[in-house]
């Protein structure tokens, strides 16, 4: 029995977190960004529009990070 | 059958309110308690004969237990292993849910994004509270990678923690759109098999088989995901960088 789990298995799954994080980390930015916009600070739309952008990077990073983690196994 | 959504609605099948407190029991939670008893029956069952040379059951459990030891040491190394219990009973549990959810009939409890949110919430908050006992203050290090120039760190930051509230709400949706789309689809295309009648029925039938086996390998590969990924995360924890 292989110490590693099926290669079959680890590739798709490798492969298709990838595209939920994206997203994800877009909906957090922003949601973050239009909580502040609309309970903190009035500042409409800039706190969505920032949010989104640095959940726009933190999804690309991710994305990248998942990546390199690939490229060693 | 003309609202492909109505299989995922939930009615109480007994009603118990004590103290005030509605704790009906529906379908789903039917489901969870039969899955969880079936998963400690079916291990303790391959545990009973204990023998040098397997039974049937026992070597299914075997392999099973083999994988998830893979899966620990590939993602969180040796002293992951003190999780094994967790990662275990979540990866059973999951497969199971997914699995006996297939069964026409049955009810998919991982289709319910309140009971994924709880599993993912869940880790997610384990994962920084031995992420915060183990290494104190820190832990907070996580928010700033290593090699970040000094000017970036106040934008790092932010982008960080964004990533790091996005695990948890990633875990959930995944799980939970995977399991409801794929019975939507079956759903769909079994309504499209009664209104055709003999003629055309056939067509969607031969699709519907088809996305069965493909909905038997996505049971099996979102099970992995969500144990694999709450390993990483973990990891994380155990050894940050």
């Amino acid at each position: 029995m292989p110490s590693s789990p099926d290669p079959m298995f680890a590739g798709l799954g490798q492969a298709l977190r990838v595209g939920t994080q994206m997203l994800a980390s877009l909906i957090v930015g922003g949601g973050l960004g239009w909580g502040a916009d609309v309970y903190l600070f009035a500042t409409a739309p800039w706190g969505m529009a920032a949010g989104l952008t640095l959940g726009l990077i933190a999804g690309i990073r991710g994305a990248r990070r998942a990546a390199q983690q690939w490229q060693w196994k | 059958m003309n609202d492909p959504l109505h299989l995922f609605e939930l009615h109480p099948l007994v009603t118990l309110t004590p103290f005030g407190v509605d704790v009906s029991l529906n379908k789903a939670a039917l489901m969870m308690f039969l899955v969880a008893g079936l998963v400690i029956l079916l291990m303790t069952g391959a545990r009973a004969s204990g023998s040098l040379i397997p039974t049937k059951l026992q070597s299914v459990a075997e392999l099973l237990v083999e994988f998830i030891r893979g899966m620990i040491h590939d993602t969180m190394g040796r002293d992951g292993m003190r999780f094994f219990p967790l990662i275990a009973s979540l990866f059973l549990f999951i497969l199971f849910c997914n699995l006996l959810g297939l069964i026409p009939g049955a009810y998919t409890v991982t289709s319910q994004l309140a009971v994924t949110g709880v599993f993912a919430v869940g880790v997610y908050v384990l994962s920084l509270v031995v992420g915060f006992r183990l290494h104190g203050a820190k832990f907070l290090g996580i928010l700033v990678p290593p090699g970040t120039p000094g000017w970036l760190v106040p934008l790092m930051i932010p982008i960080e923690i964004i990533s790091q509230l996005a695990r948890p709400v990633s875990l959930a949706v995944r799980l939970f759109a995977n399991m409801t789309a794929g019975h939507v689809i079956l759903g769909v295309l079994f309504a499209l098999t009664i209104s055709g009648g003999w003629a055309l029925g056939w067509l969607p039938f031969s699709f519907t088989v088809a996305l069965y086996g493909l909905e038997v390998g996505i049971a099996f590969i979102q099970a992995y995901i969500f144990t694999v990924l709450t390993c990483v995360y973990m990891g994380d924890a155990l050894h940050p960088h």
